[in-house]
């Protein structure tokens, strides 16, 4: 409506200047002049009578107001049953009591009846806070879903403020506790241990980690005899554990915040919350490991406890523990006869059982520096595998004598046969010849140490900078399935490329992040992303499908777009001759497509014909095969070996195939923008203006209704009904070059 | 998609944990909203901005057939709710006034600048009835705007509209319901 278009306008002029403002806009349009007015003069009386801006209450008065929740809960329950009901939550009994809370069975009523176990945190902490941290990782804990993980349902408050969790109801017992009361021998403490290890990796794999690992967490029941660990608590260290740092002064406090310093990572007992990731659990699990196998973990806690928390800390960082097999000396004669009663072996046979493997695996977990530990859980409880199997763990290099023992207990029988051979054999040879023999082997040794000693230098560096680039794509890949993008796309932006080593993990992380960065119009990024995807993806360099290129070919545009042509040329190059001699149409298609996008050089157009003939021939099968099916796709092929002919010079042949590409009925807007560009650009050439400058327009009005945009704003990610946007890149990029070469340069570039 | 918006639906469905899970997650901003409200009355107001909330949540709880896709349908019913309230509130407060008996107000009858805050409620109220016919997008924004106390921000968001279409319509709206309240028109 024009009076109020106007009325608004003439609001945000000053009034001096208003009635000049309607005296021109009104200009004789007396009804307009009139009902412009009346709102003016109205307006003011209407602003006063809807006092906008008018201080009545204070705000302040409302932070004083007592915490909301309690005031709902208690309109809500005005009966005396409050202690004994918790929410929706009828409390049934208490089952345990621990350094941070107290845990009662519950009965849930709504919206199905079931027992659970309710956590209540006893200290005094900030409800809401802890509420709205399980919260943050409440849609990631429902995405846990593995046999020996007890779920996490629920969070919420007490009426006297405590935060309270709601979990699965777990009837076990602590895991430490169950194997010596059985007696479980080795083989079965490392069985269960395994087991545990890969219930840890499902909640890394899902972005959460526990942090809170200890043997209490870890509850053992018993199904049909069979001992099934549960790993319980997840997700309440995290919500719970942003309070400690808060109460690190009040030292009374001391010894509930911290926790279980015994269970604790090096970088955790450093309260840097901030720096924990999954390693920090392969540490605990290797406390645990320690526990199992010696019946104490390797720094004692009371100990801990009483040297006060900068010295914990210190032990923590830098104290090398003892092995688990020297850790026995320490021990009295029958504090070690009852461990070993425990595990159902003699005393000195512990020592050996433990000395080697065993000690190198636990060692491995307990690194330090986390870039060394066992990076993931698998990988710890495979190695366990690995030594219950007797095959080499990898916990340790692996000499060649260490290598050939391990052969050697595999198969006990083979070797005895042999060994018996052998000794005859070596009786028989001369002792030159053995003397002979050994020196030479010595020195080959020598040489070879050498070289390696050598390698391990050099490769150090990198190593050190692989394992960053690991560890940063890991935590990337963590933010994103918390949907934390722009986080995760600014943790892996130094990501140095060379360093990325090829792997399904990474190549997921900067594929979301391209198409992220797609969606934001950020093209540089994009590229970048793309190139380090198209690294992270050659895992297998033999394959040459056109599901392989498809992935490549969107690197091309991007790379133009952003105008590093020197990056599109090389990349260009070294993909096409990755798929050199292809015979498959659609990845020649592709190849063709993405080396086309700019003038090409005698190189190129050589290395891309072979790539033409491929896509050329398919034309002869379509016509053969009459199926009609997917009709659309020889419309790109078409436009392909159009652009392939107008880059050649080829200028008639690029017409034609130009034409064939249009004449297919359901083809898709961005081929048929591109093929109109084309066509343009060939007539152009052959100096027909005319058609020329109609095929431009007709390229141009395709693009423009599409896309009114551009490209600024980024572009959907969405199939190619609509135009994958790599292709509307293309699109784009051609019509540019059509209008520069048809209508000349324009004056103002955009 | 948010957490927000994931519990927002279950407690759409009717899942009434969901509905618990919800409170800490928008409390802070639905006092935000009554705050603003509140500060828009006089000093005397016996409705306080924290019964407001409290009162609006509860019938947010109550109310059966929510479907709330996400934030905005959420905080678009909150402000419903607090439009509610406050027009039974000052209904109450003026069938006091008038001895008890329940009567509708006459507009006619109301001198507009010795209105007190409770018939003010009610006098807009009456008016955004017609506003609804004749240009429903504008009374939605009057119910957040002047019910939800939202600022223009919010209410674009909520709408999925300009910020600079929310003032226009608000300052339209109030001129258009102050002309209808006016006794000479």
């Amino acid at each position: 409506m024009r009076v109020e278009e106007v009325f608004c306008a003439a609001l945000e002029i000053a009034l001096d200047e208003r009635k000049a403002y309607l005296d021109r806009i009104c200009a004789g349009d007396v009804g307009l002049r009139a009902g412009v007015e009346k709102m003016l003069s109205k307006y003011f009386k209407a602003e006063v009578f809807f006092q906008e801006g008018n201080p009545g209450v204070d705000i302040s008065q409302l932070a004083d107001a007592p915490d909301f929740r309690e005031q709902v809960d208690l309109m809500a329950s005005t009966d005396e049953e409050v202690e004994k009901q918790i929410g929706p939550y009828k409390l049934l009994q208490k089952i345990g009591e621990g350094g941070c809370g107290v845990v009662y069975m519950a009965e849930q009523e709504k919206p199905v009846r079931r027992r659970v176990a309710l956590k209540i945190i006893k200290l005094g902490m900030d409800t809401k806070n802890v509420i709205a941290r399980f919260n943050a990782e409440r849609q990631a804990l429902a995405l846990m879903d593995h046999p020996n993980i007890a779920r996490v349902f629920d969070a919420g408050a007490t009426e006297t403020g405590r935060p309270y969790f709601v979990m699965e109801l777990v009837r076990g017992t602590k895991i430490t506790e169950l194997c010596d009361a059985n007696n479980y021998d080795m083989r079965q403490r490392l069985d269960l241990f395994i087991q545990i290890c890969q219930a840890i990796q499902h909640a890394h794999q899902k972005g959460i980690i526990h942090r809170d690992i200890k043997p209490s967490n870890i509850l053992v029941t018993m199904l049909d005899g069979v001992p099934v660990p549960k790993v319980i608590d997840f997700g309440i260290a995290k919500a719970t554990g942003g309070e400690r740092l808060t109460d690190l002064t009040v030292f009374t406090a001391y010894e509930q915040f911290v926790g279980t310093p015994a269970y604790m990572s090096p970088e955790q007992a450093e309260m840097s919350a901030l720096d924990i990731d999954t390693r920090s659990d392969i540490y605990s699990l290797g406390v645990l490991l320690y526990e199992l196998l010696t019946g104490k973990p390797p720094f004692d806690q009371q100990e801990l406890l009483k040297s006060g928390l900068n010295e914990m800390r210190r032990t923590l960082r830098e104290q090398e523990p003892h092995r688990p097999s020297t850790k026995l000396d320490g021990f009295r004669a029958e504090e070690l006869t009852q461990m070993a009663v425990h595990r159902q072996i003699e005393p000195p046979k512990l020592k050996l059982l433990l000395k080697g493997d065993l000690d190198w695996i636990v060692m491995k977990a307990l690194e330090k520096d986390r870039n060394r530990r066992y990076q993931t859980a698998n990988g710890l409880g495979m190695d366990v595998q690995r030594y219950l199997n007797n095959e080499p763990v990898v916990a340790r290099p692996p000499s060649r004598l260490y290598r050939f023992q391990k052969l050697v207990r595999r198969n006990k029988v083979v070797f005895a046969a042999i060994g018996a051979v052998s000794l005859a054999l070596i009786a028989g040879l001369g002792a030159s010849t053995w003397l002979f023999l050994r020196e030479r082997e010595a020195r080959q040794e020598q040489v070879l140490l050498r070289e390696e000693a050598e390698r391990a230098r050099s490769n150090e560096a990198k190593l050190r900078r692989e394992a960053e680039a690991q560890t940063k794509i890991t935590q990337a890949a963590i933010l994103i399935s918390r949907n934390k993008l722009a986080e995760a796309d600014n943790l892996v932006g130094n990501v140095d490329l060379p360093v990325t080593q090829p792997s399904l993990e990474a190549a997921d992380v900067f594929r979301k992040l391209a198409d992220w960065n797609v969606t934001r119009g950020q093209w540089k990024r994009t590229a970048d992303r793309l190139l380090k995807l198209v690294q992270a993806n050659q895992i297998d360099k033999t394959d040459m499908s056109d599901a392989a290129t498809r992935e490549l070919v969107k690197v091309g545009p991007a790379l133009v777009l952003i105008g590093d042509t020197v990056d599109y040329r090389h990349f260009i190059e070294t993909t096409i001759a990755r798929f050199s001699g292809t015979q498959n149409p659609v990845a020649a298609e592709q190849l063709i497509k993405a080396g086309t996008i700019l003038p090409m050089n005698q190189s190129l157009i050589q290395s891309l014909e072979p790539l033409a003939k491929v896509a050329e021939k398919s034309f002869a099968d379509e016509a053969s095969s009459q199926s009609g099916k997917g009709s659309y796709y020889f419309a790109w092929r078409a436009l392909a070996l159009a652009r392939f002919e107008y880059r050649w010079g080829n200028y008639p042949n690029a017409i034609m195939w130009g034409q064939k590409s249009l004449a297919y009925l359901d083809n898709r807007p961005t081929c048929i923008a591109m093929s109109h560009a084309v066509l343009g650009m060939a007539y152009n050439k052959l100096n027909q203006s005319a058609p020329a400058r109609a095929e431009l327009a007709s390229a141009r009005n395709m693009i423009k209704t599409r896309l009114p945009d551009g490209l600024d704003h980024g572009l959907p990610i969405s199939d190619d009904q609509s135009g994958l946007w790599s292709d509307w890149i293309e699109s784009c990029l051609l019509l540019r070059e059509a209008t520069a070469k048809i209508e000349g340069p324009s004056p103002s570039p955009k | 998609m948010s957490d927000v918006t994931l519990i927002l639906q279950a407690a759409g469905r009717g899942d009434d944990r969901a509905m618990e899970d919800l409170l800490p997650l928008v409390y802070s901003e639905l006092r935000k909203l009554a705050a603003a409200r509140m500060r828009n009355e006089s000093a005397g107001h016996t409705l306080q901005p924290t019964a407001l909330v409290h009162e609006a949540w509860l019938r947010l709880v109550k109310d059966a057939d929510r479907t709330w896709q996400n934030r905005a349908y959420f905080f678009n019913a909150a402000a419903e709710a607090m439009r509610r309230i406050l027009i039974e509130h000052a209904r109450r407060k003026a069938a006091l006034k008038h001895g008890g008996k329940q009567e509708r107000l006459n507009i006619e009858d109301l001198e507009l600048a010795a209105t007190t805050a409770d018939e003010k409620i009610l006098l807009v109220n009456e008016a955004l009835k017609q506003l609804e016919k004749e240009h429903p997008e504008r009374a939605r924004i009057v119910v957040l705007k002047y019910f939800g106390g939202m600022t223009n921000q919010e209410v674009a968001e909520t709408l999925g509209i300009g910020e600079r279409t929310v003032y226009r319509h608000w300052v339209c709206a109030k001129v258009w319901l102050f002309d209808k309240l006016s006794p000479e028109s």
